[in-house]
């Protein structure tokens, strides 16, 4: 990489930062602050509550830099710079972790990496539909997020999508999943936490869904059709469910049934009426059982890698965890008007989620009632924007994403080198976020590869902004682990700096 | 979590050994012996299978089910084998002689006729997307079942492949290693900087992370820690020399051919040499719906040579009787001609198609099923995909029946109920 290339990335990156500082100091929701904060004191309180007849003892809160890595990665999916870093560990605001969670939801990465987490979660990638771009649905995701759209009105504009992917993203997710089976497990699956899919086939014996509670489920999505004539000749597939559609070909183990809510009742509906607005109108009802529940469940397993009741997924079945902590902040999260970044203000400004990730103490069980902090290994997508920041490049000028853009419209292959590297690293759906999912290949590639070896913007940096070794040896503690060396850290990575000067002389 | 916490002090230990790395392990020469041991202990070598995937699916009435004299039987003709009786095209000279090693298959009938997910169904026996799941490929299920945890060099390669079908919800460690082209080996093998620099680095890596490992007992940190060792003793082993072909006289490699398949199935060899329990040798460009007859010929003579060389290296080599040699793709191709845009070409077909299977310690010399006159229905001893894979795990030696848990935990089995191996083959 040229140093001109270099310069106009930083300034690129410059630019962006400054964006974001423009949208923090937007006003915030009304929801966030102060109610957000009284929610999280209810969170520790009822955590403390069910603690209190164990014997666990909480890891204590983490450290600054502890909790700074963390915001940064689970609620915009980046490391902060060496820059934000310092500042951060040198303020002495008392109130500064409750102002860096205001200000990552309120920067436009929040949305990204909302929409990015939940473009993964919905779409199931298999040989039908892997040549489908997922950049509009990721981008139709991220306004919503970054808006902070309701989540009920998110999903019902989503499961009554029409159109193109260029009239809509949300058509990407009809178009990628297509049958009713495939489409019924995801939105029970995610919307309602209820894992249906083992009822395709046969009745479960321990849980309360039957192989009629799975097909009359289906049955919404009997009708909508992703499609065109002209497809084969390069025109966009289009969603479409008029009403007056016949009824999709279904697999051998289905039951042809009429449409049925879970749990409840049989909606009217006439032969010449599309069926999923009533789905989505029942669903996304603040009196629905199952959808504020299942979100709330999620969201907070996103951040603790653990759901609040387990499976995060399969809510119906005998789960376990804290059921009443889920209840109530249900009915917080439907009372908010399903309000995603008061939920996760509240989740974030909570104690549970600042302890530290190490044990309390030897010997005891510190995973039970989020008695520390899970260590959750980076997705490949976080991976690849970290290595951006460290590495002072973002893999490629915007005139090189336009071409692979093109390109990939016309090949429709991941061209862009964040796509690949994503595609790389990427581990089996559902794998748990506590799991390392990196194999040898992917380690070959971090050590030895030439793009991870000629970096030097990191090391020009640190050079250029600092007088002593020292000081270069903390820069570079701050960009890549956003915190400084201690002391027998800093005297092992100057004897290293010796040692290679030596060697390379 | 007591187990953890003891597979963690264990790690530390190792941990201080981690820029010795790879001396620590053993060479090849004393890794043979340990197999040559065991099987002397036993009487009995472990298997290990060498999967010749068509890409695109291989016109079974232009290779190994010629129909001769009949409606739409094509340019080629047959020619007799090494085992009498038995004829396939002439374009597979080299392939005929080594029959007597290998059964036809001729009888395969399965129901997916579109690539992706007949390549799925093909590779896990199961339909794509059922259940949810992502289901782990034959090579996934070989490294889980016939893999060893304590060998430097990955349990399941993949070469030349377009499309990657992996581990599934078995997880990472049973993910192949992907060779783009045998003639540039692994990717990033080859550290950036010299042997000593590489090693300072690595000490330093090593201290960086004993602080984080000290502080949090997670399974992640013992994961990253355990990766990163067996990538360092994978680079820095004499087993890792197995990847290079180079290494093998230029008339070897001359006998295998310039072909990116021929070069696939000689890094195959060694492997298999090596100890890998599963490699995949992709040849690309079957789908031949135009100009079948040119481009068949060509697939042809592009495979002959080095699968015979395979053949008889593994049988001189003493492997052939434990390494099993499957040659198949997705589907067969339509027994009629269609002209499409001129040229004739023939159409996806799984109704009534052939693969092959040589060594592994099956009686060799047979075919197995029958087509009509037209090679367009199974008259005799249909298979289908779940009796092909049931027949492949048994001659592995692999629990067809045995359930793998997905991530929450479902059992989910190897092959699905209703699976019948061929026992002709195993028996």
């Amino acid at each position: 990489m040229s140093r001109t290339r270099i310069i106009k990335g930083l300034r690129g990156l410059l630019l962006l930062a400054l964006v974001g500082q423009a949208e923090a100091a937007a006003p915030a929701k009304p929801n966030a602050g102060t109610s957000a904060h009284a929610l999280a004191q209810r969170i520790d309180a009822l955590i403390e509550q069910s603690r209190s007849s164990k014997d666990v003892t909480p890891a204590p809160l983490a450290d600054d830099a502890e909790f700074l890595r963390r915001a940064y990665l689970d609620l915009t999916g980046l490391i902060p710079s060496a820059d934000t870093a310092a500042n951060f560990l040198a303020s002495r605001d008392p109130h500064k972790r409750a102002k860096l969670i205001d200000e990552r939801l309120a920067s436009p990465d929040y949305g990204k990496h909302q929409a990015e987490t939940w473009e993964t979660l919905l779409m199931v990638r298999d040989s039908t539909n892997r040549r489908l771009k997922s950049e509009p649905f990721v981008e139709w995701l991220k306004t919503r997020f970054n808006e902070n759209q309701p989540w009920n009105r998110l999903v019902n504009d989503l499961l009554t999508v029409t159109g193109t992917q260029g009239d809509s993203g949300a058509a990407t997710f009809f178009i990628a999943l297509r049958t009713p089976d495939k489409l019924n497990d995801q939105v029970c699956r995610l919307f309602l936490g209820v894992r249906l899919e083992c009822a395709q086939c046969h009745d479960h014996p321990f849980a309360p869904w039957k192989r009629k509670d799975y097909w009359s489920m289906a049955a919404f999505f009997s009708k909508v059709r992703a499609g065109g004539k002209k497809v084969g000749k390069g025109e966009p597939e289009v969603v479409n469910e008029s009403g007056k559609e016949k009824k999709a070909p279904l697999p051998d183990s289905a039951l042809n049934l009429a449409p049925k809510f879970l749990g409840a009742d049989q909606p009217k509906l006439s032969a010449s009426e599309p069926y999923r607005p009533a789905l989505a109108q029942w669903m996304t009802n603040p009196e629905n059982p199952f959808f504020a529940r299942a979100m709330v469940n999620r969201t907070w397993a996103q951040f603790f890698a653990r759901g609040i009741v387990e499976p995060v997924d399969n809510l119906s079945a005998d789960p376990t965890g804290e059921p009443e902590l889920l209840k109530e902040l249900t009915a917080e999260f439907t009372k908010s008007g399903f309000d995603l970044k008061y939920l996760i203000g509240a989740i974030c400004n909570s104690q549970a989620y600042q302890r530290a990730s190490g044990a309390a103490s030897e010997g005891n069980s510190p995973d039970e009632h989020f008695a520390r902090m899970a260590i959750k290994p980076l997705t490949p997508e976080q991976l690849y924007d970290s290595l951006a920041i460290v590495l002072g490049h973002k893999g490629e000028t915007p005139k090189e994403a336009r071409k692979a853009a093109k390109e990939q419209a016309i090949k429709y292959e991941p061209k862009s080198l964040r796509a690949k590297f994503i595609a790389f690293f990427d581990v089996p759906d559902g794998a748990d976020p506590t799991e390392y999912g990196t194999g040898i290949p992917q380690v070959l590639q971090l050590m030895n590869s030439p793009e991870m070896n000629k970096g030097s913007v990191l090391l020009d940096d640190a050079l250029a902004t600092s007088r002593t070794p020292a000081q270069a040896v903390d820069r570079l503690y701050l960009a890549t682990l956003s915190r400084y060396p201690s002391k027998a850290e800093r005297t092992r990575i100057e004897a290293f700096l010796h040692q290679s000067t030596r060697t390379s002389t | 979590m007591a187990n953890v916490h003891r597979s963690l002090a264990c790690s530390r230990r190792e941990l201080l050994r981690f820029a010795a790395a790879g001396a620590s392990f053993t060479s090849l020469s004393g890794w043979l012996n340990v197999l040559a041991t065991r099987a002397a202990e036993t009487g009995v070598k472990p298997k290990s299978c060498i999967l010749l995937w068509m890409e695109g699916g291989a016109s079974h009435k232009d290779t190994l089910d010629l129909k001769p004299g009949t409606k739409d039987a094509g340019e080629f003709k047959p020619i007799a084998t090494s085992v009498p009786g038995i004829e396939i095209s002439e374009h597979l000279p080299q392939i005929a002689k080594q029959m007597h090693h290998g059964v036809l298959l001729r009888g395969m009938s399965t129901s997916q006729g579109a690539h992706g997910p007949a390549r799925y169904y093909m590779h896990t026996g199961y339909r794509e997307g059922s259940g949810g799941l992502v289901h782990p490929s034959l090579g996934a299920i070989a490294s889980a079942e016939l893999g060893k945890a304590d060998v430097a060099l990955p349990n399941f390669v993949s070469v030349g492949g377009k499309f990657g079908y992996g581990a599934g919800f078995l997880g990472v460690r049973h993910q192949p290693l992907i060779i783009e082209d045998a003639a540039k080996g692994v990717a990033n093998l080859r550290p950036p900087v010299d042997g000593l620099r590489f090693g300072e680095r690595l000490g330093l890596l090593e201290d960086m992370e004993r602080g984080l490992l000290r502080t949090a007992t997670s399974q992640a940190g013992h994961d990253h820690l355990t990766t990163y060792q067996r990538t360092v003793a994978l680079l820095r082993s004499k087993e890792a020399q197995a990847f290079d072909i180079e290494r093998e006289h230029a008339s070897v490699r001359a006998a295998y051919g310039e072909s990116a398949f021929g070069r696939g199935c000689l890094l195959a060899r060694r492997l298999n040499e090596a100890g890998v329990p599963f490699v995949e040798v992709f040849s690309n460009g079957w789908d031949t719906h135009k100009d079948n007859f040119p481009r068949v010929k060509k697939l042809s003579g592009t495979i002959d040579a080095p699968i015979a060389r395979l053949i008889t290296e593994l049988e001189s080599s003493g492997r052939l009787d434990s390494t099993l040699v499957i040659w198949m793709g997705e589907f067969g191709r339509t027994p009629k001609i269609t002209a499409n845009q001129g040229t004739p070409g023939r159409n996806h077909y799984p109704r009534a198609w052939s693969l092959a299977l040589f060594g592994g310690g099956i009686k060799g010399g047979q075919v197995i099923g029958k087509t009509d006159k037209e090679g367009a229905e199974v008259i005799e001893r249909p298979i289908s995909g779940l009796d092909f894979l049931a027949t492949v795990c048994s001659i592995l030696g692999v629990d067809y029946t045995k359930e793998n848990p997905t991530p929450i935990g479902r059992p989910i089995r190897i092959v699905e109920k209703g699976a019948t191996p061929i026992k002709e083959l195993v028996g």
